[in-house]
């Protein structure tokens, strides 16, 4: 059966206060079409020819309608479809996070071979909840985006169509990720997972949600990390200038931050004052208490006692004293296209020329 | 009492639910006095929309203007407009806020910064870039945030308003109060961009989205952006996604409405209950406050209503008095 691949496009990523408070990008929903038609063009050049799209309210999908309409219409395709067919999940449109949930579950049903998704590490968040086996390729459109790498779409969309076509093994083709799980007030048998974080849990101490995202480094306290990256901004950011771990590691790392704001900058004995880039544009000293590795499987009991949980970023839960959290990280949670591996790949054996050289035969 | 963990102190959490409360029962008396025909003209109610104008209106003082709407009754009582005087305009009344000439769509106080509700969709706009044009030259660190709706941001106005802030950079919010529908017709239907925060982007501001029925969403967004503005940051868009408890206008039957929508968002995303029940249960506020202030709140409507009735009309005379100003 031919492959099919799933698109869930978030509409409203890129939108929130750190484009006042630092200069974060402002994506326009024209140029999120626009990220859409490369991929979907590069589906089509390795044989992808039913897409299945997440419906939304937000433009992204009229925008891309107009581009496949224009472009069967205007010549540029010379007559040869160049796109895949699109068709999209039959569900309600709600504008919340639930659309992803629920759009990210019926494609895994309908039984796609991987999931394109287009927004922030929430988007991907909600994604890799719901997606259960189905690989992701993430590009990024959001805010601070430490999950999905910063990369060209269209290779993406190429290495993608490559990957789920059958023309690179699957052991080169998916990589395997992890995940931090937040557990709030989980029974004696371990409850239910509450939330999970895909790059990192960060715990301060504002117990209200509001505008959502961080930028108060005086409210920082603990830092959790599935990778601590220092190429990347946000949280993940501060944990990757201590000590580097990387996203094919087992474990992460945890990071104690100074509560005191008067500790900032100075010497005090135990206090090492971090610069880092927590969002875009915006560097920020942080003191740092101390910090550890977080093997995968181990449940880690936070010290502050109340304030609000950021996963990947924005603050998601808020919890008092009477609360009982824990945080375990876990590898190999979920899986993601390996862009990287897959066009080395391509390139090593030629997929893309006219006679590929056959897996079967590069082995 | 538990320890606070809001961005307010507990007085200021009060005066936020009060001012909330207020306006609520205000818009929910006209909604029943409108439609025992006791008021004249037309009304347009904010019931829903309250932590919108609240949230922002906590950041300003009287020096600072704002240019509001058609649906302007919530921006009034949060920028500190005497409720009896609105009442009576809305009655029609001599003791009015403009002496009963203006009725519910021209509310104005000058004496609070209120410029004016307006029944010309998008005119605020450049209103309040004069006002912040006369701020920015007279130095005196005010602001101006304009309001407008979903359906008015397509306006002419208020895309030439945008460009004008962004020029000069003007001491400007321009603040998109988004419920869903320009009248009657589905935001999707009508807005090209489908964001906000692109229409901003394209004229070189920040835009910012927010849940318009989370007063902590909007208070530290809009604080941040109007903290900006009045240290010369310049322009900035704030969306507030939120919804309308009632039809466009007093007497819409609201056909456009999907069944069960209206009965779904005031049950889910009534901004008043999200805002009483964060912070009763956080311990700072105890219920039995809010439900003294929402007596006390009843009361005030009550007699704004019998002092509005009591008042009397404007005279004939009255219709030339105030048609110019002297400067």
């Amino acid at each position: 059966m031919a492959p099919v691949v799933g698109i869930v496009a978030n509409p409203v990523s890129a939108r929130d206060i750190r484009r006042v408070v630092a200069n974060a990008t402002s994506l326009q929903i024209a140029d999120r079409a626009n990220i859409l038609l490369r991929v979907l063009a590069a589906l089509h050049a390795c044989g992808v020819r039913d897409v299945l799209m997440m419906p939304e309210n937000g433009g992204i999908r009229a925008h891309v309608e107009r581009g496949l309409m224009r472009a069967r219409g205007n010549g540029t395709s010379r007559g040869e479809d160049i796109y895949p067919a699109l068709h999209t999940v039959a569900m309600p449109v709600t504008g919340t996070v639930a659309d992803t949930h629920r759009a990210t579950a019926e494609m895994r049903r309908a039984g796609v071979s991987a999931l394109v998704v287009l927004g922030g590490d929430g988007t991907h968040r909600a994604v890799a909840a719901e997606c259960g086996t189905v690989p992701i390729a993430g590009i990024s459109t959001g805010t601070n985006n430490a999950f999905p790498e910063h990369r060209e779409p269209t290779i993406t969309g190429l290495a993608t169509g490559l990957a789920v076509t059958g023309r690179v093994p699957p052991h080169i083709a998916f990589a395997a990720n992890k995940r931090i799980d937040v557990s709030l007030n989980s029974g004696a048998s371990g409850g239910t997972v509450t939330d999970m974080a895909l790059v990192d849990v960060a715990l301060v101490t504002e117990r209200y949600i509001g505008a959502r995202a961080l930028w108060r480094t005086e409210n920082f306290r603990e830092l959790y990390v599935t990778f601590a990256d220092p190429e990347v901004i946000g949280m993940s950011a501060i944990a990757g200038l201590l000590e580097p771990v990387g996203r094919d590691e087992s474990g992460g790392l945890m990071v104690r931050l100074s509560p005191d704001r008067e500790t900032r900058g100075d010497c005090r004995k135990g206090i090492t004052t971090l610069h880092a880039p927590i969002a875009p544009g915006m560097m920020a000293r942080v003191g740092i208490t101390d910090w550890r590795r977080m093997p995968a499987g181990v449940a880690f009991v936070p010290e502050v006692a109340a304030g609000s949980v950021a996963l990947d970023g924005e603050r998601e839960l808020s919890f008092t004293e009477r609360d009982r959290l824990s945080l375990t990280l876990r590898d190999d949670a979920f899986r993601t296209v390996n862009v990287a591996a897959v066009m080395r790949h391509a390139g090593q054996y030629r997929l893309l020329t006219g006679t590929p050289v056959p897996v079967t035969a590069a082995f | 009492m538990a320890q606070n963990p809001f961005p307010l102190g507990k007085d200021e959490l009060l005066k936020a639910y009060r001012t909330m409360r207020t306006i609520r029962e205000f818009e929910e008396r006209l909604h029943v006095d409108f439609a025992k025909g006791d008021i004249p003209g037309f009304v347009h109610l904010y019931a829903g929309e309250e932590a919108c104008a609240t949230g922002i209106m906590m950041h300003l003082n009287d020096n600072d203007r704002i240019a509001s709407t058609h649906r302007g009754h919530g921006h009034c009582i949060a920028k500190g407009v005497d409720v009896h005087a609105m009442m009576a305009e809305i009655y029609g009344r001599s003791t009015g806020a403009c002496r009963g000439k203006g009725g519910s769509m021209h509310i104005a106080d000058l004496s609070k910064g209120m410029m004016g509700a307006n029944g010309i969709l998008g005119a605020g706009a450049p209103l309040i870039c004069g006002a912040a044009l006369a701020a920015k030259v007279r130095g005196d660190r005010g602001v101006g945030i304009t309001f407008v709706g979903d359906g008015a941001s397509n306006q002419g106005t208020f895309l030439e308003s945008l460009n004008l802030a962004a020029v000069w950079n003007l001491p400007v919010v321009f603040v998109v109060e988004n419920n869903g529908y320009a009248e009657s017709t589905a935001m999707e239907w009508a807005v090209s961009c489908d964001s906000y925060v692109d229409r901003a982007t394209g004229f070189g501001m920040p835009g910012v989205t927010v849940d318009g029925t989370d007063f902590f969403a909007v208070y530290e967004a809009a604080g941040e952006i109007i903290r900006r503005a009045r240290d010369g940051g310049g322009p900035a868009l704030l969306e507030c996604n939120m919804v309308r408890f009632y039809g466009h206008f007093e007497g819409d039957a609201q056909t456009y409405r999907a069944k069960g929508e209206l009965e779904a968002i005031r049950a889910s995303r009534d901004c008043l209950t999200i805002l009483s029940e964060r912070v009763i249960e956080a311990g700072v506020i105890g219920r039995d406050e809010l439900q003294a202030i929402d007596r006390e709140v009843n009361g005030l409507i009550e007699d704004a209503v019998r002092a509005a009735k009591a008042a009397p009309l404007p005279v004939a005379e009255d219709l030339l008095r105030d048609v110019y100003v002297a400067y």
